[in-house]
């Protein structure tokens, strides 16, 4: 009895296997769990000898998140507890930003060589020379406190997960929220034309350098796993302002003024010729508006049904992380805007799910009345609920 | 009245493509997890079979098979259901060519047992079940 609720403290829902200790452990035979305070597993070979010991992080890291949801992470050691490498096992954020963190060699292999003590006691990546991955920052943080705060609770210590952090992105993101603010309500003209600084400073900012878009991605990461509002208390705020603002105030501040993908159309409407320029027929209008409900309806479909299927890809935002971008981000971001180039602002309106779900939670005026965006509203609601009553073996098999 | 029903077609059909993109988008994932799902039940179920026969015979089948050939010696002796599915087409497994990625093998004494499931083209292991290191596919 004692045995297996050790075994099941230390291997939980998702076991280590003798294959993946392997990859770093060759002579790897058997794993014995490890009943002491490591929680974790002794690695044997084939006598019986200890040749390393092996743990993961979840479920001690579980309340770590990333961009968008934590990682299980393996972490091995030899014989005198020194680290031989890590692997990510599982994890519940953008896949495409997972993959980037996992290629990249110097982040992975930053942990080896180092003492299970050392690592324990780290309590600033960056003054222990562990960087995050370009295009992937908030993820490969993520990684590697899974790791630090793994050990560090092993070893007695809290683990460094629990701090509430206000870092200098926080609050750029904030000044950028207020700087958007005072756009869509001061209307003073001698402070309305420098709109368009503001305008390249989204696109350039918050769009390549710190890659912080509102992205379905981001929103559903949240909903599985948690909000993680002391690691990133600037972009939970910025999150929250983009759905309270167009609320109480009627005003879509993010989509008119913040979004860089929003503010890089504006930019092509006013440079290309205006006879470039086409009007919509009606019909096609009627029928692109349906877009971005379909594709909150194949949203709803990934997350409760847990497809495999990179929610980054069907919109454009992760593209502006350049290095880390998958294909299909950038082809929807590029096709998004060559097609604004003809019809303006043609992504925003007719192809932006996170723009519909901003555009469906703003209040309108006095008119009191069901509208078709509310039975669009009330179709997506119908169908997540059936999602969720439903047993997933009627759809999965 | 020409030009509503014109209208009306047009939408009709812009809509139709819409849900087909959809139902593109949300069709491939599920159709591969679906997949999944039935592999890892029909690797349980011949791990089962494989069981009962090593019960029964004190050693494991001793030679190489394809997993076709694997559920046919299994059912004949009645350690396993006739009726298995392949996972890849759906079809009864025995009697149906087809897709078939499931690998069994063994060691020269056949003390142990191999089942591996490798990814479409490649020798690489998407699935492995075997009697000593892999006994679950958790």
């Amino acid at each position: 009895m004692r045995s297996h609720h050790a075994n099941l403290r230390v291997q939980g829902d998702w076991p280590i296997t003798v294959a993946e200790v392997k990859a770093f452990l060759p002579g790897a035979e058997r794993l014995r769990v490890d009943p002491g305070p490591r929680a974790g597993l002794v690695v044997e070979g084939a006598a019986g000898e200890k040749i390393g010991y092996a743990v993961r992080t979840m479920p001690e890291s579980r309340e770590i998140v990333g961009y968008s949801g934590p990682s299980d992470v393996l972490v091995v050691f030899d014989a005198e507890d020194r680290g031989l490498g890590v692997a990510i096992r599982h994890s519940y954020d953008t896949p495409s930003h997972v993959e980037d963190v996992t290629r990249d060699f110097i982040f992975m292999e930053r942990w080896n060589g180092r003492a299970w003590d050392d690592i324990a006691e780290i309590t600033d990546l960056h003054e222990a020379g562990i960087y995050g991955v370009s295009g992937a920052t908030r993820t490969s943080d993520a990684v590697a406190q899974s790791i630090t705060h793994r050990l560090a609770l092993a070893a007695g210590g809290e683990g460094m997960s629990t701090p509430f952090r206000f870092g200098w992105r926080d609050g750029l993101l904030l000044g950028i929220v207020a700087l958007g603010c005072l756009f869509a309500f001061w209307k003073a003209k001698s402070f309305q034309r420098w709109r368009w600084l503001y305008s390249v400073g989204t696109i350039v900012g918050l769009g390549f350098w710190m890659g912080d878009l509102i992205a379905q991605s981001l929103l559903v990461g949240w909903i599985e796993s948690r909000v993680p509002w002391e690691a990133t208390p600037g972009l939970v705020i910025f999150v929250a302002a983009a759905f309270l603002l167009p609320w109480f105030t009627k005003q879509p501040v993010y989509c008119q003024f913040i979004c860089p993908h929003g503010n890089l159309q504006r930019w092509a409407m006013k440079v290309i010729p205006a006879t470039w320029k086409r009007p919509l027929p009606e019909d096609g209008k009627w029928v692109a508006r349906w877009i971005p409900v379909m594709l909150l309806f194949v949203v709803l479909a990934v997350s409760f049904l847990q497809l495999d299927l990179d929610l980054a890809g069907i919109e454009p935002f992760d593209a502006y992380l350049l290095k880390g971008a998958g294909l299909a981000t950038i082809v929807v971001a590029l096709v998004g805007l060559a097609i604004s180039l003809f019809y303006p602002m043609a992504y925003c309106k007719f192809g932006c799910p996170t723009g519909w779900l901003l555009e469906f939670v703003r209040r309108r005026g006095g008119k009191d009345h069901f509208s078709e965006r509310d039975w669009m509203g009330l179709a997506l609601f119908a169908v997540a609920l059936v999602l969720y009553l439903v047993p997933l073996t009627v759809f999965l098999g | 009245m020409a030009k509503a029903l014109r209208s009306n077609f047009i939408r009709l059909v812009g809509l139709l493509v819409v849900i087909a993109a959809a139902v593109v988008l949300i069709g491939l994932p599920l159709a591969d997890k679906r997949t999944e799902r039935r592999v890892r039940s029909m690797l349980l179920t011949v791990q089962e079979g494989l069981q009962r026969y090593h019960v029964a015979e004190e050693l494991y089948p001793k030679k190489r098979m394809s997993g076709a050939e694997l559920v046919e010696q299994l059912a004949q002796g009645g350690f396993l259901e006739k009726t298995l599915a392949n996972p890849w087409n759906g079809l009864p497994y025995i009697g149906n060519a087809g897709e078939d990625r499931l690998h069994y093998r063994t060691n020269s004494l056949a003390e142990t047992y191999e089942l591996v499931v490798t990814f479409p083209g490649t020798e690489e292991a998407e699935f492995r079940l075997d009697s000593t290191e892999n006994q679950s596919l958790e």
